[in-house]
């Protein structure tokens, strides 16, 4: 009897686990549960550390390479980041080398700088999409305008009071890269390493470990690992967004999964002694 | 105006989303109408990319301005589309020449530097200070020289794996499944972050402001598989070919 039931519940349809996943992920939205996010992993507390001890007016690239599809846990990365970058009154250039990224651009920079009294051209600029990356980025090692002569509305980029004074890497204090891509092992490539520049990054968790080597080198001062990432960050700017809300949903449909993986082992187990 | 716009991108997001994932309960037409109109979608909206982002800033306006000298990557570029074109294709090898040689001088060096010099640095430095090193950060340059020296040894195939070589081998095996389950863990945190990235828009988009563009949707969609269910009762229900 007991072997039957064990049985079926190993061969349970699926459905009934997206199902349970469904519940699990929207009640934790409708209703949060405001589970405290505690610990501040090393490397983000290292970003928000050296991102706080910028002098006010160092100018800052931030480079958003992220489309729709990884925007849940890069958007409130890039928020976050984008409010500590204003509440220190650095001056940020924005650049994107995924064209999927200009809308949601477009969107985080229609809010952000407002909540600070921040002005286009004076406190921030935003840049076009560029196509070929590696080329960029070697270009702006010499002359930033060689590429970006004019800004994402066609104005003169160097006309623009944000960009008094940079010229090239040297007068960069800071890249901040929040990517889906490949672009943050390009920016420690062909900037980071090659010129010096600090780089910082947020990624994705899938693509998270692999950045451990960067750390252990500091090739990469500081990293922010999805949507965990998202919300330390907003913890440390004390400015909770959606990385925080979405940490309820995550942390019980982890318990969800965790739930699942340890009875079903259960029942194999008392499956083979039975 | 723009409130009907509002509503209608509402409609439309949450309708798309939920269509795609009725695929997970079975096949649909709702879910063949919003795969094909992605991948429609998808390809116009590269074309306009590469259209306004890179043809016309890049060569176009360039050309206007009398600046001749795009001619060449501009040509090098066109000399791809000859490869469909058998009569002709032998002039796609110069703009594949031209992006071999340029894409390896700059890659190389690079990868060479950051990737491979440094992180053998990376191993080897912590060695340099074992005088002052705490306990704790001894073991960490330990263990990461030796999970290094024994992964290397693991995808070294020029020397029959046995004795010593085998048992280093298997060693690099544990390290290699350390590093596959911690990836394999942030890769379900990441899925179930995009999964709550669109419940999160399903919830927004089921408020009053957007006239319960998710409840209607949904209740919808159940309707919609119940009566297929009633009216398909008996009959014996084929996969369609993908």
């Amino acid at each position: 009897m007991l072997k039957e039931k064990l049985n079926a519940l190993l061969k349970i349809d699926r459905r009934w686990i997206f199902l349970g996943l469904a519940v699990v992920l929207f009640g934790a939205i409708m209703r949060p549960l405001g589970l405290i996010n505690k610990k501040i992993s090393r490397d983000t507390q290292n970003a928000y550390d050296f991102i706080d001890k910028l002098p006010a007016g160092s100018f800052v690239i931030l480079s958003l390479d992220y489309d729709p599809a990884t925007s849940p846990e890069l958007n409130p990365q890039a928020m976050a980041v984008a409010r500590h970058a204003f509440r220190n009154n650095l001056r940020v250039g924005v650049v994107t080398y995924a064209a999927g990224a200009t809308g949601l651009i477009e969107q985080l920079f229609s809010v952000v700088p407002a909540e600070f009294k921040k002005e286009y051209g004076k406190d921030y600029a935003i840049f076009p999409y560029q196509p070929n990356a590696i080329a960029t980025l070697t270009q702006m090692a010499s002359d930033f305008y060689g590429i970006y002569d004019k800004d994402k509305d066609g104005k003169d980029a160097r006309s623009l009071p944000v960009m008094r004074g940079v010229k090239n890497y040297k007068n960069v204090s800071l890249v901040v890269c929040i990517a889906g891509t490949i672009m943050v092992d390009w920016w420690v490539q062909y900037a980071g390493d090659k010129y010096g520049v600090p780089v910082i990054a947020g990624v994705t968790a899938i693509t998270q470990p692999g950045y451990g080597p960067y750390l252990q080198k500091k090739q990469l001062k500081g990293l922010m690992g999805g949507m965990k990432g998202a919300a330390e960050y907003e913890h440390l700017i004390q400015t909770p967004g959606k990385g925080t809300s979405g940490i309820d949903a995550l942390s019980l449909a982890h318990v969800m999964v965790a739930a699942l993986i340890i009875i079903s082992n259960i029942a194999i187990i008392i499956l083979k002694y039975l | 105006m723009s409130d009907t716009f509002l509503i209608a991108g509402a409609w439309i997001s949450a309708g798309l989303t939920i269509f795609l994932f009725s695929f997970l309960y079975k096949d649909n037409p709702f879910f063949k109408v919003a795969e094909h109109l992605y991948l429609g979608a998808g390809m116009g909206w590269w074309f306009q990319v590469y259209l306004y982002g890179v043809l016309k800033p890049k060569v176009w306006i360039p050309l206007m301005n009398h600046d001749w000298m795009v001619i060449i990557p501009a040509l090098l570029g066109l000399s791809l589309i000859t490869q469909f074109i058998p009569k002709i294709s032998w002039v796609s090898r110069y703009g594949f020449t031209f992006l071999m040689g340029y894409g390896s001088g700059l890659a190389i060096p690079a990868y060479l530097a950051t990737d491979f010099i440094n992180q053998i640095g990376g191993t080897i430095q912590p060695f340099a200070n074992l005088a002052g090193m705490p306990a704790f950060a001894l073991f960490n340059a330990i263990l990461v020289a030796v999970g290094v020296i024994c992964v290397l040894i693991y995808f070294f195939f020029s020397v029959e794996h046995k004795g010593a070589i085998k048992k280093a081998s298997n060693v690099g095996i544990y390290f290699l499944m350390i590093y596959f389950g911690a990836a394999f863990g942030n890769t379900v945190m990441a899925r179930f972050s995009l999964l709550y990235g669109r419940f999160d828009t399903l919830y927004t988009f089921s408020a009053s402001k957007y006239l319960y563009a998710t409840q209607f949707i949904l209740v919808g969609m159940i309707v919609y598989f119940i009566a297929h269910a009633l009216m398909n009762r008996g009959k014996k229900e084929t996969e369609p070919a993908h």
